[in-house]
């Protein structure tokens, strides 16, 4: 758990993070999002102290931090940042097995440590333990970099915009190997991006920063529904926020009891913003819905998928 | 390839004195072989030059045997012009190597490093082919070249040769040494200190445009008066001449590329590399050694490799204010109007020079692909 209390970081004359409280539950995924300048990469560097606040309290799991030694507190909290920052004069395997080898762990435990994380990164070690960082493609090095931050495996990840730098294909398919390992792991995770769709994608709670000040924070959908200010509203897409709440309800939550009629069919897992784009190109108002074997489990129909029902 | 012919056929191949006063008289290739064979000779010019015109693999590895049996060829050219020319009943007759033979050398060694362009060689198969050409070439200058000027002059230096040698690797061993230990102490201060870095490189950049013999000349005063002044200094052997100044001197010259070299190295890598060895919980002593340094070397050596080169070429014009080394030879030989001498000096700086250029390169490359290969 991590806990800010009134968070302040000014550099010189400018204030940087002014006055922010926040609180991290154990295994939540934090997201903080806002525009350049905003103070979310600040903040997320005083949880480490590779950055010292200038006032206010931040503990972790009840303790200031300032009461850790600021190296063994890093070596305990998992750190991925966007240029990866991986050591390019050390093979993959080498890098990963930073921290444990700062700790260290005896070499047969760092090593089998490293061939675990490999395979949960889906990174076979034979094909990628000697390599070194120049030899890998962008979604790789940063793939890496997770594994360096996990291999420890601390309790908590800090994460400073990890996949801004990569194509839009490759971004998508670490945010959801990011949900999947989270889903798994149950890590404590801070994860600071400007892209609004990352955040609702991977957000247990979403913290709107802008100009050093948090202006809204809560679930994904809260935010979606009920933005706190134009402000907030402008980041979530403006006419778009249908659409973004949409992706985050999943089918199964507005379906109803099937009829006999065969309709296109959508998957119970679908988002209800699936479902529309399939009702808009099969021209049809109303979907069966199906299982992962193809069994029909129910029916959605636009009024449904309009709300009727709120969650 | 005209050149070529212009040389063997116009210039004198080899010359031969009778003794060391006298200057040598020229002999052309035509002279000591006879015009037919003379002519014929170029042949194998010819098949080089014809083989580098078809740029097919057979082609230019053909051309590149050639030059390498050409190569072979030139001391046993000598030795046999040695052999003809220089009778038993002259004992004090040297045989000199005229510009043909130089010539022909250069355009040969030309020749090689096109081709293994061409032919991408690695560095280390490279050296094999060129094995048997230095086995040769040493067989030749240790039986049968006795009569050359050159191999004279050495025989009747061996010891002196060896002691200057000895003198010169030591002071550019040592000047670089200590450059180095100050450089580096001297770039880590820097960074931490913006004065420091703009005076440091200010003081540093004026050193290097003082000319070298006159910042010999101007040390000779202050060491004189520290000899003077302190006498155990004196015994340690500083003085106003001899190897001190020539020390100093080489280290305020080896300063500046060395500073600016490990100043650049250590500074330029990459933030984000530091940043998360820091945020992974790495000391400060533990990246700088794992990390910064590591990061830095290749470039760091890139300037040990400059530096020495530098200081090799530097203390031959040491030999000038006594600090002894191979520069002796150039001077004492320039004084008796002795180029055989001059040679033995200037030669074995040269093959020093391409010595440590062509080791340090090598090595740099080494780390630099251990870091991003």
């Amino acid at each position: 758990m991590i806990e800010l209390r009134r968070v302040s970081k000014r550099f010189g004359a400018e204030t940087a993070v002014d006055g922010i409280s926040l609180r991290v539950e154990k295994g939540e995924l934090c997201v903080l999002v806002g525009t350049s300048g905003c103070g979310k990469s600040t903040t997320l560097r005083m949880i480490n102290r590779l950055l010292e606040h200038s006032a206010g309290e931040i503990q972790i799991d009840g303790r200031p931090v300032q009461a850790f030694d600021e190296v063994q507190l890093r070596r305990r909290i998992g750190y991925v940042i966007q240029s990866t920052g991986l050591f390019p004069h050390w093979t993959v395997a080498r890098n990963i097995g930073l921290v444990p080898t700062l700790l260290k762990w005896p070499r047969a435990r760092v090593e089998a440590r490293i061939s675990e994380l490999m395979a949960l990164l889906g990174l076979p070690r034979d094909t990628f333990g000697d390599k070194y960082p120049d030899q890998l493609s962008g979604g790789q090095a940063q793939r890496v970099g997770v594994a360096r931050a996990l291999a420890a495996d601390p309790d908590i990840l800090l994460m400073d915009e990890p996949f801004g730098a990569l194509d839009p294909i490759t971004r998508e398919e670490l945010q959801e190997q990011l949900a999947g390992l989270q889903s798994r792991l149950h890590k404590t995770i801070v994860f600071v991006t400007h892209d609004m769709d990352e955040a609702l994608r991977l957000a247990d709670r979403l913290v709107v920063m802008d100009r050093g000040r948090i202006v809204q924070q809560g679930t994904p959908l809260q935010l979606l529904r009920d933005p706190a200010s134009p402000f907030v509203e402008s980041m979530l897409g403006g006419e778009d926020r249908g659409l973004k709440a949409a992706a985050l309800i999943p089918v199964s939550e507005r379906m109803v009891a099937p009829g006999a009629e065969a309709l296109p069919r959508v998957a119970v897992n679908a988002s209800l913003r699936q479902a529309l784009a399939l009702m808009l190109s099969a021209r049809a108002p109303r979907l069966s819905v199906v299982d992962a074997d193809g069994r029909v489990v129910g029916e959605l129909g636009l009024p449904q998928l309009l709300g009727a029902r709120a969650p | 390839m005209l050149g070529a012919l212009g040389l063997w056929l116009g210039a004198p191949l080899v010359s031969v004195a009778p003794n060391r006063i006298v200057p040598g008289e020229g002999v052309y290739a035509t002279e000591l072989l006879g015009t037919v064979l003379a002519l014929s000779a170029l042949l194998p010019l010819a098949l080089v030059a014809g083989a580098g015109r078809l740029p097919t693999l057979s082609g230019l590895r053909g051309a590149l045997a050639l030059v390498i049996a050409l190569l072979a060829g030139l001391p046993l050219l000598l030795a046999w012009a040695a052999q003809r020319l220089v009778t038993p009943e002259l004992p004090g007759a040297r045989l000199g190597i005229g510009p043909a033979w130089w010539g022909l050398l250069f355009l040969f060694l030309l020749a090689l490093v096109e081709l293994r362009t061409r032919l991408a060689i690695a560095r280390l198969s490279l050296w094999g082919l060129l094995l048997p050409v230095v086995l040769v070439w040493w067989l030749a200058l240790d039986g049968w070249l006795a009569p050359l000027a050159l191999v004279q002059e050495f025989s009747g230096r061996r010891q002196q040769f060896a002691t200057a040698l000895v003198q010169h690797l030591a002071l550019v061993g040592a000047a670089v040494g200590i450059s180095l230990l100050i450089a580096v102490l001297l770039a880590l201060a820097m960074r931490h200190n913006p004065t420091l870095r703009r005076t440091g490189f200010g003081v540093l950049n004026f050193l290097q445009t003082i000319p070298s013999l006159a910042l010999f000349g101007l040390l000779l005063a202050p060491l004189a008066w520290l000899a003077d002044r302190y006498p155990w200094l004196a015994e340690l052997g500083v003085q106003g001449i001899g190897w001190a100044p020539a020390l100093l001197a080489l280290v305020g010259y080896s300063l500046l590329p060395l500073v600016r070299n490990c100043y650049v190295a250590l500074e330029a890598v990459a933030p984000g590399v530091l940043e998360a060895g820091r945020g992974m919980g790495m000391s400060r002593r533990q990246l700088f050694w794992q990390v910064r340094l590591p990061l830095a070397l290749p470039v760091i050596l890139e300037g040990v490799r400059i530096t020495t080169v530098q200081a090799i070429g530097l203390t031959a014009v040491a030999a000038l204010i006594g600090a002894g080394g191979l520069g002796r030879f150039i001077f004492q030989g320039l004084g008796q109007a002795a180029m055989d001498l001059v040679l033995l000096g200037a030669l074995p700086i040269l093959g020093l020079a391409l010595l440590v250029d062509g080791l340090l390169g090598a090595l740099s490359r080494q780390l630099q692909q251990g870091a991003d290969a």
